[in-house]
């Protein structure tokens, strides 16, 4: 067993702990997190398959830094969404 | 021997933390959690032969996520604790098994296999005008993604502009977070641009060294040394664009007067390729520091 | 191709021009957008009359740099793009009930519009990950737009959006680890019928899926495209779903491997038939207008997903083009219907159904034109909507043992009858009509029915159309 079938099995498995939270997590804060530990689990399979060869592959390594911005971004996006909506929602609750 | 307990020391230790994040009771034990799982998950791929990819998970996964993490938690509604997980738990369970072990399956050959790609890499990476291959990679032969990604990161600013948001609940700093604010923040802006300047031929690069300054504005922003920005005043809005419209105005130039769409004419290769970079990092760190602790009158129009 | 990429940058650029200058005003995206129309009217020209065009980006060959690609079929889709955006744009100018007075919406729809033009062109994975993000960012923008009370649509649709992402992000990373390219052309002749290669079919299927709102995976969309703007919900309903199911459409036609490809033909074939049901059931049962329309599109993409699905069952070209002729004629009636349907909610001031009461006399050239994009999506001549179903239900009506498929057709064709004639009756019932809140708006509705003329126009241009798709195939 090298090195990289190591992380590939633990960024498979990571990517599945987060789904498998996603399917039982009902808070929004949760799901997003739950929903970036299958990231962290998708990016990680991409850098084994990055280190397997000699020298390690430049152009998977890239492409997981294009996937973390887009990652970071849209968790941005979607937690601040998230704390409007249940600010919008307290506000609404509190008016009538 | 010994980079074998390393290696699975690490792996266990992921294994734990993110199925801890899952289970933990409360919402801020699983967000400090999940701060951990990022900074492991850095360290790993340290190990992993990534410095680059390190770099940029420990500024974005531990640093300004933490951030907005925490910052989410403070309008959260409130958690119920019996609310935690719900759903049938077996079923759950056995979809996820079933499914990490046909995936555990189909990744079992790729550790054997080899590729050319690597190799073509670094015989092209004389003509890319740059030396380190990640960064070739990004900003010569996969430049298109590298131009979209700056649009996916504006998008999220721009969806962010349209929402009603609750301002962010400050406190006043605590004195010696302050201090240390104050501190930290040249520091990570400085190593922000060291880090974009050596990505040509190094580990680092626009986006690392963009996350870092971005962490550093959103430090000097929470410490109350930053004045607020605004979306009124042009240098913001210029700020946020600029990455995007000098990469499409190079794509489009060279598509016009040159030898194709993105195709940086040999003599100008690395000098486009800085412009470009730096430009980018600028756009980078200003939006997400924007993004993580913009207000509301900041953002809005 | 520089027209191609012309159609693509006008948006672009304009967009970032108008917020550069904080600027809200329509005139510039809409002559952008007409720009872009006329651009990917030259590329499409040239493509049918030259063939196929290749552009590596950066001067890189695949499998080192990204190729754009475009075929007559991705020239017909950048018109369709910017004509469907022009088409919007006229509406969201001139309507007072759009929501695009004071919102970011000119710029939002310009980088939607580029957005698409960089999916159809692009013949990469993984940056198809990325114009997919694009596309569902920019989607849940546009759809908190419509204020907090959509803020928990759009919440789902992005989180689902982001899961969807990551299921095609790691069938990717698997394809690439064992081909080690990210072309499809290049990957097509590589592919090899093993676990991996099946497993990350599978991944990718189900996000694209997810993205796509393809039945069974389809529960996020009635909310979110029911609680949009509706210039923003005809968008949504007319193009966004559309870039995943041609994403789809494109590696199980050109990647799978042909027995694996027959396998899951059966299984989409069947999804769409459940989605034919599913949503035309949920379509003749919801109280409001425009979740009506939403699930309509649930229904119809059944519809699409069936079309693909036996294409790869029986490996049946002509059934290419019955494919893309749904998705073409869908986009046109249903921007058309949601269009007539938010115009009149807003008119009429009730999102309910029974609103409609009598709106024939109230909003004649609204009901009406909900009537005719309702005959297309049923289905009746000469409509583009009747193109596509016929040369669907051809392969059906050949063979007795087809007739199961060509029942589920004439059952979904019932059900979105039932669904369109349930508004149109009301509408009739002219005895006690609802007051409309506003005057209505004329210009505003003869815009809604601009699209629903030019569907049943699409009959007028059907041979070459049919000959222009079917060049597609080879």
């Amino acid at each position: 067993m090298t090195q990289s079938l190591l992380f590939l099995v633990v960024g498979v498995c990571l990517w599945v702990i987060g789904l498998y939270g996603l399917l039982r997590v009902r808070h929004v804060i949760r799901r997003l997190i739950a929903v970036n530990i299958m990231g962290g689990g998708a990016f990680t399979v991409m850098v084994a398959i990055a280190v397997r060869t000699d020298p390690v592959d430049p152009v998977f390594q890239a492409l997981v830094v294009t996937g973390l911005v887009v990652a970071v971004s849209a968790t941005a996006f979607a937690l601040r969404l998230a704390s409007a909506e249940a600010h919008c929602t307290r506000r609404r609750e509190s008016r009538p | 021997m010994i980079e074998w307990l390393l290696d699975g020391t690490l792996a266990a230790l992921l294994l734990i933390l993110a199925i801890a994040v899952i289970r933990a009771s409360g919402l801020y034990a699983s967000v400090v959690l999940f701060i951990a799982f990022g900074l492991l998950l850095a360290l790993t791929w340290a190990r992993l032969g990534a410095p680059d990819l390190a770099l940029a998970e420990a500024a974005i996964g531990a640093g300004l996520t933490g951030v907005l993490l925490l910052g989410a938690l403070a309008h959260a509604r409130p958690e119920r604790p019996s609310n935690t997980l719900y759903g049938y738990r077996w079923p759950a369970a056995l979809v996820s098994m079933a499914l990490a072990a046909l995936l555990i399956r189909a990744v079992w050959p790729l550790a054997e296999t080899t590729q050319p790609l690597p190799a073509q890499v670094m015989t092209e990476l004389e003509a890319s005008g740059v030396s380190h291959p990640v960064t070739a990679v990004l900003l010569n032969f996969r430049a298109w993604d590298t131009l979209l990604e700056l649009l996916v990161v504006l998008f999220a600013f721009l969806g962010l502009r349209q929402l009603r948001l609750a301002p962010l609940a400050h406190t006043e700093p605590w004195p010696l977070l302050a201090a240390w604010g104050r501190l930290l923040a040249p520091l990570a802006l400085v190593i922000g641009g060291y880090l974009l300047w050596r990505g040509t031929s190094a580990p680092g690069g626009a986006f690392q060294g963009g996350a870092l300054l971005a962490a550093g504005l959103v430090v000097l922003r929470l410490n109350g040394v930053l004045p607020a920005l605004s979306w009124r005043q042009w240098p913001v809005r210029l700020g946020v664009l600029l990455g995007v419209t000098v990469f499409l105005a190079v794509a489009a130039l060279t598509h016009a007067f040159g030898a194709g769409w993105l195709t940086y004419p040999v003599a100008w290769n690395t000098p486009l390729i800085v412009a470009i970079e730096v430009a980018a990092t600028l756009s980078i760190a200003l939006t997400l520091a924007l993004l993580v602790v913009g207000e509301p009158e900041e953002v809005h129009p | 191709m520089t027209l191609a990429l012309m159609s693509l940058l006008l948006p672009l650029a304009s967009a970032l021009v108008l917020l550069v200058l904080r600027a809200r005003s329509p005139v510039l995206m809409i002559l952008a957008t007409l720009g872009s129309l006329i651009a990917a009217a030259g590329a499409l020209y040239q493509v049918v009359d030259g063939g196929e065009q290749l552009l590596a980006l950066g001067g890189w060959e695949p499998p080192l740099g990204i190729r754009f690609r475009l075929t007559p079929l991705s020239g017909l889709l950048l018109v369709f793009t910017a004509l469907i955006h022009l088409l919007v744009a006229f509406y969201a100018a001139a309507s007072r009930h759009s929501q695009t007075r004071h919102t970011d919406y000119w710029p939002l729809s310009g980088l939607l519009h580029a957005s698409l033009v960089a999916l159809w062109l692009s013949n990469d994975l993984f940056n198809w990950y990325v114009t997919l993000e694009l596309l569902g960012l920019v989607a849940v923008a546009l759809v908190t737009l419509a204020g907090p009370k959509a803020y928990r649509a759009a919440m789902r649709y992005l989180i689902l959006s982001l899961v969807a992402s990551l299921f095609y992000l790691l069938g990717v990373a698997l394809l690439y680890g064992r081909y080690g390219v990210l072309d499809v052309a290049l990957l097509a002749s590589l592919t090899e019928a093993d676990a991996t290669t099946h497993t990350a079919l599978l991944l990718m299927t189900l996000g694209l899926m997810l993205k796509a709102a393809l039945w069974p995976l389809h529960l996020w969309l009635p909310p979110a495209h029911a609680g949009a703007p509706t210039a923003v919900s005809a968008l949504l309903s007319a193009l966004v779903v559309k870039g995943p199911l041609f994403i789809l459409w494109l590696i199980w036609s050109e990647i799978a491997p042909p027995a694996l490809a027959r396998d899951m033909g059966f299984i989409m074939a069947l999804a769409g038939v459940a989605a034919l049901l599913s949503g035309g059931w949920s379509a003749m049962r919801t109280p409001y207008i425009k979740t009506l329309v939403a699930y309509s599109t649930v229904a119809q993409l059944g519809y699409a997903l069936m079309a693909l699905g036996l294409l790869l069952y029986w490996e049946l070209p002509e059934l290419h083009v019955a494919l893309w002729l749904f998705v073409l004629s869908h986009g046109l009636a249903k921007v058309s219907m949601f269009l007539a349907a938010g115009e009149m909610q807003a008119t009429l001031g009730s999102k309910r159904i029974s609103a409609l009461t009598g709106a024939t006399q109230t909003m004649p050239v609204a009901m009406f034109a909900f009537a005719v994009a309702g005959g297309s999506l049923i289905g009746l001549p000469p409509s583009g909507g009747f193109l596509a179903k016929w040369l669907l239900l051809q392969p059906l009506f050949a063979e007795p043992a087809n007739w199961f498929w060509a029942f589920a057709v004439l059952l979904g064709t019932l059900a979105s009858a039932v669904y369109v004639f349930r508004v149109v009756a009301l509408a009739f019932d002219r005895a006690k009509p609802t007051r409309p809140d506003f005057d209505p708006h004329v210009l505003a509705q003869w815009l809604a029915l601009i699209p629903a003329l030019l569907v049943w126009g699409m009959a007028l241009v059907s041979q070459p159309l049919i000959l222009w798709l079917t060049g597609v195939t080879h």
